[in-house]
């Protein structure tokens, strides 16, 4: 049989889901029907010159959307778009701005995208509208790559700016005085991707937006906005808050699409004690070859640079000697040359390269046009980016597939077990808190810089006297005898801010056991810790290597390979200190709270655990500093009464497995990364002297999510009992109470009984 | 948390009530992490009203309160001697409209960003009356008055006048630009603006360690300055004024700043006293007049940038002696013989190269290299172009024995004399072809007749 045969996508998803190794994964299948295009004429009001250049590219009417958000905008509204990926969504902004810009060309309009790629891939599409229309516009990215003798022209004359967020507040906000002629005239403000805007970086953004406004109140123009985002579950909670303005959603969807099979595949059990699975790299290139060598279109998302490149060089290997299209399969993320991004960009939209593995780095708008597959190596950690990354697939007329294949991890696990969730639930939320009070505190200062600020006025919601009274104590502005409050320091404030520094750095691991030092992988600061201390055994990509050095300071790991019969693990001391209880709440055998606290956490001990029979082997101690962080929680305070009748060791493992479940549950629900939600389980506080559950915002300041669980706290306890009870592990494992040797043998059994309980009514039933 | 709104959130987080008391108890927690307990809000002060903080810092300044109706300002004014002759200035290559009259502007500022927060609250204008000229500060008493403050200023700068500044086309304008469109206001428009930062860096900066003005300033006009303030210290001066409401605070800034402003004048006066081309400028520094030529020769005025070399070498200080003497003659004659070449002269230009090539030296090289140029475009004498080429090359051979080879001749060198061998072939063959058809024609000629 020829392995390198043109075949059909769903003749070939039917060949894939017949071979044993496959079928024997598949958890969840659906198809989600074809659907037909809404369309609407163009309105009659559009000027002429823009209907023509619409129809000579073959736009005859608009898709619902598109006509929903053109009607809303000439209303006078603010509108938020929510459309699957590349259903036209940039006509919902580009048009009106057209519009406004044919009627008064000293109008002016503001492009904001999270990233450089995208401006200049929007503003070439604009720029080709505009051309079509006959129409003259001054239309440029003002970026830090912009040269300095355009920067003036663009300033004075540019009446589309295409920016990022970045850009606006350390270079646009700051000097707005030599941009007066945008700022009174700015009509419009596009907020594209808006749904990247979430978590830490989301209420940076939050605040630059509101400066921007209040500058453009400051020069009388009051700019209508429109923000396009991915389908997620609050797209105008998530509009509001970063805008401050009330939102229109546009969510009638007017795009066609074909037929879509969607395919959950959750890799085999290794150790069935442990709770061990096989990655799903293997799995998702066993998926893709298939559909290459049938000849159809394939993206494959892996979750991190190192799994993409290990995905490619494995594609490559299993086409390499004429047994499939080896060249026209391609890497695609950001650590590549933006020269060599645009060529596989451009490659896919023409059908000339047949395949990719990429990283998030393609779930943002850039156009590849539609391809025939999508296979996710990896749970994207959200819906929405599942969806985003499903949607990469998707052509208008034929059917196309999607295939996520779960990894091992416990979230990635939740979805394996749970894939309705997937299907049905209400989609995720962004959340973001341009209230954070560090966040709010540095922006108040920019916009101090900026502006000076009535007595009265309010930033982001907020009354300002008090905060900036605050600031005022540290020299950074005054009150005059005005009343007004001015920036007072020599201090640039902007240049202290960066936006995007909600990712802590992370530590890069490096191979120095061969001839030439190769890095091998990186983790986050926190995990370091953890993972790569001194003499710790570090597992990558299933071989063991031996820490030699861990350099803080560089936040450099290096490492040599060795062959041990024991892994290590370590310990960390988590203290919380709560500081302030916000509200509390009578929750049945407990009283749920939220807060604000100080966690500090230190490395302490490390322990060498035999690979097989896990005994202790040894133990070491970790040098390394602690980190504090001072943020929001969320807890549960159980009624020392309702568990009298526990032994304290028990409760101990039931409060541990018990935190490990709502903690994966909790992420999940808000649609943040794992890493953002710390859990701390105290068997007895010394606080409040009884037995504590704590997830915490793990930002500084927090980001809103621990005010949500207190909130879905219900929801959160039934899910985390779901989960649990759901899982097919006998002791616990990874993706349910956390493994056997964190909870000991009964951690799980007992984390089920408490989570019974707490799920009771009342607390009408008490322990056995 | 804006997301709070909706109705699913808890009570506790919209109401207005509890808001602001939760924010204050964060801030107080933070100012706890900070080490600095409430103490540091004791320094609150009472609100003065506009007239009475005028007041007492014009009376600790020995100025007078201006009062409008949306602020109140502190006005200094002091006279110096400072004769200058506008006229004068007229025909230099940087010269104030004829009539504008002049402006002298100089601001301190609290920083030296040009962002909206940085904030000027002196304004220093210098004027001329007849042989005086006038300082007049114009300093903010609080941040408060500043709407005041920049509609007195504004009226300093009537729209016929010519700025003159120092770095002022980078920093001083565009910040006082910047203030007037923060208030909403249209900024003055003066008809021209004389920035002497490029113009000392053209004449002067080559014998002065930087273009600072204070530098400059003691470089030409043999002023120094005594206890002047640095200008590093002049924001905090200000932020301390604003704390302490001693005016006394500012005294230092406000002597600085008029330093300043009578530096402008006194560059000006240099400008038109040394410089101007009705000036007998061989009292100028030779260095100085062959920036001023250079200034000429960058707009085209050839004729002018000649005039000054010649006045540079003829200047009095050859005869005191001239820092880098030998070089600085070296570089004017050559300027000079270029300028000539420019203007067409090209016997004139002749001469000077070949008094440069008999003088010797590193610039004997170029010289005799252009008087091959001149004998093989001008005379078509390939022979002694070839001749001066290799003057030039026992130059350039004499100076790479000495490790300093001359790179720039030495290219032209090959190339010029490459062509002129060539060149001076064909004529040579040409010419023995004449001449034998001179021969023939000699021989059989009369053999025919």
């Amino acid at each position: 049989m020829r392995l390198y045969q043109p075949a059909g996508t769903l003749e070939t998803l039917e060949r894939l889901l017949d071979d044993p190794v496959v079928a024997s994964s598949v958890v969840a299948r659906r198809t989600l029907p074809a659907r037909e295009a809404v369309c609407e004429p163009l309105p009659d009001w559009l000027d002429p010159r823009i209907s023509a250049a619409l129809r000579g590219r073959g736009i005859d009417a608009l898709y619902a959307h598109q006509a929903d958000a053109l009607h809303s905008v000439r209303r006078g509204e603010d509108i938020v778009v929510v459309t699957p990926t590349a259903s036209g969504k940039s006509l919902c902004y580009d048009l009106p701005v057209l519009q406004a810009l044919a009627d008064d060309p000293a109008a002016r309009a503001l492009y904001l995208f999270p990233t450089k790629a995208l401006s200049q891939d929007q503003l070439a599409g604009f720029r080709e509208l505009v051309a079509a229309a006959g129409l003259e516009l001054q239309a440029a990215v003002y970026d830090g790559d912009t040269p300095a003798p355009i920067r003036s022209v663009i300033r004075s004359a540019g009446q589309v700016v295409v920016t990022n967020p970045d850009m606006l507040h350390s270079a646009i906000l700051p000097h707005h005085t030599k941009w007066f002629q945008l700022f009174e005239q700015l009509r419009y403000v596009v907020l594209d991707e808006a749904h990247s805007y979430r978590g830490v970086f989301g209420s940076h953004v939050a605040n630059v937006v509101r400066r921007l406004l209040r500058l453009c109140e400051h020069y009388g123009s009051r700019p209508q906005i429109v923000c396009c985002s991915a389908t997620i579950g609050n797209p105008q909670a998530l509009a509001e808050t970063l805008t401050g303005r009330p939102m229109t959603v546009i969510s009638r969807n007017g795009a066609p699409a074909g037929e879509k099979h969607i395919v959950v595949l959750n890799p085999p059990v290794l150790d069935q004690r442990l709770g061990v699975r096989a990655g799903p790299i293997g799995l998702a290139r066993r998926a893709a070859l298939a559909f290459l060598r049938a000849g159809r279109q394939t993206i494959v998302f892996g979750r991190s640079r190192v799994g993409v490149e290990l995905l490619l060089s494995g594609l490559r290997e299993a086409l390499r000697e004429g047994r499939g299209p080896l060249q026209r399969v391609r890497g695609y993320r950001g650590g590549y040359l933006p020269s060599e991004r645009r060529e596989v960009e451009a490659g896919l939209r023409s059908g000339d390269i047949l395949g990719v593995v990429s990283t998030n780095a393609l779930e943002l708008g850039i156009d590849i046009g539609r391809l025939d597959v999508s296979v996710l190596a990896g749970y994207p950690g959200t819906i929405a980016g599942t969806w985003q990354q499903m949607g990469r697939s998707g052509r208008r007329q034929e059917a196309s597939v999607a295939l996520l294949v779960a990894g091992s991890g416990p979230i990635d696990q939740f979805v394996a077990a749970h894939p309705d969730y997937l299907f049905e639930a209400s989609p995720e939320e962004a959340r973001l808190d341009p209230t954070n009070l560090h966040v709010l505190l540095a922006h108040l200062r920019a916009a101090t810089f900026e502006l000076p600020f009535e007595a009265d006025d309010n930033f982001c919601g907020q009354p300002t006297s008090d905060m900036l009274a605050f600031l005022a104590e540290e020299a950074h502005v005054r009150q005059a005898d005005d009343g007004r409050w001015y920036w007072a320091s020599e201090n640039f404030p902007a240049s202290e801010i960066s936006l995007r520094v909600a990712a802590p750095e992370n530590v890069v691991i490096i191979d120095v056991g061969g001839a030439r030092p190769r890095v091998i992988g990186e983790v986050d600061l926190f995990s370091a810790r953890t993972l790569v201390h001194d003499n710790a055994i570090y597992l990558h990509e299933s071989r063991q290597y031996h820490v030699e050095r861990l350099d803080w300071e560089e936040r450099r790991a290096y490492v040599k390979p060795i062959d041990v019969d024991h892994y290590t693990q370590a310990e960390l001391a988590v203290t919380l200190k709560p500081l302030e209880t916000f509200v509390a709440a009578p929750a049945g055998a407990a009283e749920r709270a939220h807060g604000e606290v100080m966690v500090s956490s230190l490395a302490t001990i490390y322990k060498k655990l035999h690979l097989e029979t896990h005994e202790n082997l040894g133990w070491g101690r970790i040098h390394l500093p602690e980190i504090e962080l001072h943020t929001t929680a969320y807890w549960l305070a159980l009624e020392p009464a309702e568990f009298a009748a526990w032994r304290r060791d028990e409760l101990d493992s039931a409060l541990a497995g018990a935190g490990r479940a709502l903690q994966t549950v909790g992420s999940v629900l808000l649609m943040s990364d794992p890493r953002d939600l710390g859990m701390v389980a105290q068997v007895r506080s010394p606080h409040a002297e009884r037995p504590l559950i704590y997830l915490y915002d793990a930002v500084p300041g927090g980001v809103g999510l621990a005010v949500r669980l207190f909130e879905r706290h219900a929801e959160l306890l039934e899910a985390a009992l779901d989960l649990v009870e759901a899982c097919a592990c006998s002791d616990g494992c990874p993706a349910c109470t956390g493994p056997r040797a964190e909870t000991g043998g009964t951690g799980k059994e007992a984390a089920r009984r408490l989570l019974r309980q707490l799920n009771a009514v009342g607390g009408l039933s008490s322990a056995a | 948390m804006e997301l709070a709104r909706s109705p699913a959130s808890l009570p506790a987080m919209d109401t207005e009530a509890t808001l602001p008391s939760l924010l204050g108890r964060r801030l107080d927690r933070l100012r706890q992490a900070a080490g600095d307990g409430p103490a540091a809000s004791a320094q609150l002060r009472r609100p003065l009203p506009p007239t009475n903080r005028a007041a007492a810092l014009a009376a600790d300044l020995g100025g007078s309160v201006r009062q409008a109706s949306d602020g109140a300002l502190v006005v200094v004014e002091s006279v110096v001697e400072l004769p200058l002759e506008v006229g004068r200035l007229l025909g230099l290559p940087f010269a104030p409209p004829a009539g504008a009259p002049l402006v002298c502007l100089d601001l301190e500022t609290t920083g030296l960003g040009t962002g909206t927060g940085t904030l000027p609250f002196l304004v220093g204008i210098g004027t001329w009356q007849g042989s005086r000229l006038t300082v007049r500060q114009f300093v903010l008493p609080d941040h408060a008055d500043e709407r005041a403050f920049l509609a007195e200023v504004s009226a300093e700068v009537p729209s016929d006048a010519c700025l003159v500044t120092y770095n002022g086309k980078s920093f001083d304008w565009p910040l006082l630009t910047t203030r007037f469109r923060l208030h909403r206001r249209a900024p003055p428009l003066p008809c021209a603006h004389l920035d002497l930062l490029p113009v000392a860096r053209q004449l002067w900066r080559h014998r002065l360690e930087n273009a600072r003005l204070a530098t400059v300033e003691r470089g030409i006009g043999a002023v120094e300055r005594e206890h002047d303030l640095p200008g590093a210290l002049i924001p905090e001066r200000y932020f301390a004024y604003l704390r302490q409401r001693r005016g006394a605070l500012l005294r230092e800034v406000l002597e600085h700043n008029r330093q300043d402003i009578v530096s402008l004048g006194l560059l000006l006066q240099v400008l038109a006293g040394q410089m101007s081309p009705v000036a007998d400028r061989r009292a100028a520094q030779p260095g100085d007049l062959a920036g001023l030529a250079r200034a000429y020769a960058r707009r085209g005025r050839h004729e002018e940038a000649l005039s000054c070399l010649e006045a540079a070498l003829g200047s009095h200080h050859w005869r005191d002696g001239v820092t880098n003497g030998a070089a600085v003659h070296r570089r004017l004659c050559v300027e000079r013989a270029f300028t000539l070449a420019r203007l067409g002269r090209r016997t004139e230009a002749l001469h000077a190269w070949q008094e440069l090539a008999q003088r010797g030296g590193p610039g004997a090289a170029l010289a005799w290299l252009r008087i091959a140029a001149h004998r093989e475009h001008r005379q078509g004498d390939f022979d002694g172009a070839l001749d001066a080429c290799q003057h030039a090359a026992d130059i350039c051979s004499r100076a790479r024995l000495w490790g300093r080879p001359l790179h720039a001749a030495e290219r032209d060198l090959a190339h010029r004399s490459a062509r002129l061998r060539r060149r001076a072939r064909s004529a040579r063959f040409r010419s023995a072809a004449a001449a034998r058809t001179e021969m023939v024609r000699r021989e059989v000629l009369p053999a025919t007749a």
